[in-house]
């Protein structure tokens, strides 16, 4: 397993967390201390941003696996058109095909990848995936009832954004970013490890890869909700009183929220009346391609050098992309 | 490298906890508490995540106890290779299981309501222009619709089914219902702003997917009431609606005539609707019955 040496750190607070809760257990009285307010607040949303995940971190697992154990790896890359505008177009189509979530998204891609498709087409498939679909076009239209604009705005933009990261990362990126544990992967035919024949097979790479993503997402939602449970939403949002601000405040949120692509339009919509439309779009482009959960998947998929770079790209095209959109709203 | 023996571990150990993971869902279904954390239209997904877990822990399982030795391989080097990032990795996935059995589950309340910021008007400001129950836009339309079947109501009652949608009724035409009497059930909200004399409000939080989500609406009740019950407990409050300003803005306030404490509602988070004024038809038709 290579984690980066920032993140190996993280994990340790966990066995001292473990610790120290079962301590307080051990204590008399520990009722007290344990089910005050804070904790019961921190266990609600953690626990509510945990099972939100699992769905689609199993289907996207289970996808994953699948596509490893059944669809023959030239497949793929014969689906895909050579030239990179048509191919560009099918990784954002690619969305309506498998409406997963962000966060079932990066096991899908890693396995698509692995099965052929070139880097720039998953980069295109993983940042337009959650936005362009049905499912969150659906609900953004029922968040802004009265906005309708904003949620086409949400869709043009998203892929707007995807394409541009998609031309730049085909023009300027030749090796190949993948972390080495992955990139060192064969081809060679799994099916003779495992016992039980291809169903079992398929269930042993989704518990894989269920553990492999799993240690991301949970790290990402104690920190979510840490932030969600201790910060007082109300007093950042007087730095959303300049235009700038506004924009940089929302963008913060979303990527600190980590909110789903389906519900975060219902939380932008509560900021209608305080906040321009411009930064309610980038809230709602910027949070489904990176937020705190996301970008630890990011960073365990790719080289570190390579996702900031694309972390950058993303923040920066968002950002221009919803003010010029914001002059039309 | 690991060889068979500490995959056989590995396997064993993941086998575990996904089951583990399969029971807490279970346990949650069982003990009706996923309402404490999503949904109901996320609910049913989950509902059906211990199949596709037990089903994982059960091939691990087969892979430990009966997989043959050299076919066992770490090829892809995915399992951790020393003793301590093993028991990270198990802990990080032991930790929200330990947090799920051992605290009980508790509804967001008053702590995360002022973290959020209590949401005390519920639509823009353009559409309060509109003066009678008619609007141009298909959204106001609903709102419209439903503010005119509780402009006929002796008392105005506020179902949890519609909650979000009848506030925002209510507060869109804020001058019509100024002086109708309301029923509302919630949890007891105070608000400690620097700089503000102390104010009550009466409650519920909106979960649109899960409790990442959830947003605090409420009623700002009259500050000169006397009040000297806990925040978060759940009470029914019955007074007259009337407009009041509270920081710089209109919002909607009720004057109480009588607060009484009443049990937690079975269900403590409230849901959107898509058809609040056909749901609210249905409300009434069921409430008729039953009596």
């Amino acid at each position: 397993m290579t984690l980066f040496s920032p993140l190996k750190a993280l994990p340790l607070l966990i066995p001292a967390a473990f610790l120290i809760t079962a301590c307080i257990l051990w204590l008399p009285g520990h009722p007290q201390v344990l089910n005050n307010a804070y904790t019961g607040a921190f266990k609600t949303g953690f626990i509510g941003i945990l099972l939100e995940a699992l769905p689609f971190v199993l289907l996207g697992a289970l996808l994953s696996s699948l596509l490893r154990v059944f669809v023959p790896d030239e497949m793929i890359s014969r689906w895909i058109p050579r030239r990179p505008l048509p191919a560009i177009l099918f990784g954002c189509l690619l969305g309506i095909l498998f409406p997963v979530c962000e966060c079932g998204m990066i096991p899908l891609v890693r396995r698509l990848m692995h099965k052929g498709m070139p880097l720039y087409v998953a980069i295109v498939f993983i940042l337009s995936g959650p936005i362009l679909n049905p499912v969150v076009y659906g609900a953004t239209l029922t968040a802004f009832r009265a906005h309708p604009e904003l949620a086409y705005a949400r869709m043009g933009l998203a892929f707007i954004v995807a394409a541009v990261i998609g031309l730049a990362v085909y023009a300027t990126v030749r090796k190949t970013p993948l972390r080495l544990s992955i990139a060192r992967e064969s081809g060679e035919p799994h099916e003779r490890s495992t016992r039980g024949g291809k169903l079992v097979a398929v269930f042993v790479h989704t518990s894989d890869e269920f553990f492999e993503m799993g240690k991301y997402l949970i790290i990402g939602c104690l920190l979510t909700s840490g932030i969600q449970t201790f910060m007082d939403q109300g007093s950042l949002a007087a730095i959303g009183g300049k235009p700038l601000g506004s924009y940089l405040f929302m963008m913060g949120l979303a990527y600190v929220l980590s909110l789903c692509s389906t519900s975060d339009a219902f939380v932008a919509s509560t900021f209608l009346h305080t906040f321009p439309s411009g930064s309610l779009l980038a809230f709602m482009v910027l949070g489904p391609m990176l937020d705190f959960k996301n970008s630890l998947m990011l960073l365990s998929l790719f080289k570190t050098k390579f996702a900031l770079y694309l972390f950058f790209m993303i923040v920066s095209t968002v950002f221009i992309g919803s003010v010029l959109a914001s002059l039309w709203l | 490298m690991n060889d068979s023996r500490s995959i056989r571990m590995h396997y064993g150990f993941r086998a575990l906890l996904l089951l583990l993971f399969a029971l807490y869902i279970g346990h949650l279904v069982q003990q009706d508490a996923l309402h404490y954390y999503v949904a109901p239209k996320l609910a049913r997904w989950i509902r059906l995540c211990p199949v596709p877990l037990s089903l994982m822990a059960l091939s691990l399982g087969i892979q430990a106890l009966f997989g043959k030795s050299a076919r066992l391989c770490d090829c892809e080097h995915r399992l951790p290779r020393s003793g301590l990032n093993s028991v990270m990795l198990y802990g990080l996935f032991l930790f929200p299981l330990l947090l799920g059995f051992l605290l009980p589950d508790r509804s967001l309340g008053s702590a995360a309501a002022a973290k959020k910021g209590m949401a005390l008007s519920y639509v823009a400001d353009e559409a309060a222009e509109h003066v009678k129950f008619n609007a141009a836009s298909p959204y106001l339309e609903e709102f419209a619709e439903l503010a005119g079947k509780l402009y006929a109501q002796p008392v105005i009652q506020v179902y949890p089914e519609i909650f979000s949608e009848t506030l925002g009724a209510i507060d869109l035409y804020k001058q019509q219902f100024e002086g109708r009497s309301i029923t509302v059930t919630g949890f007891l909200y105070q608000e400690n702003k620097d700089g503000t004399p102390k104010s009550y409000a009466v409650s519920r939080f909106l979960v649109q997917c899960c409790t990442a989500d959830a947003t605090p609406l409420g009623i700002l009740l009259d500050p000169r009431t006397q009040i000297s019950l806990p925040a978060d407990t759940w009470i029914e409050v019955r007074g007259k609606l009337h407009i009041s300003t509270y920081m710089g803005k209109e919002v909607i306030q009720i004057t109480p005539e009588a607060i009484i404490p009443v049990p937690q509602p079975s269900t403590p988070y409230v849901y959107t609707n898509a058809d609040s004024a056909a749901a609210w038809a249905e409300i009434q038709q069921s409430g008729l019955k039953a009596e």
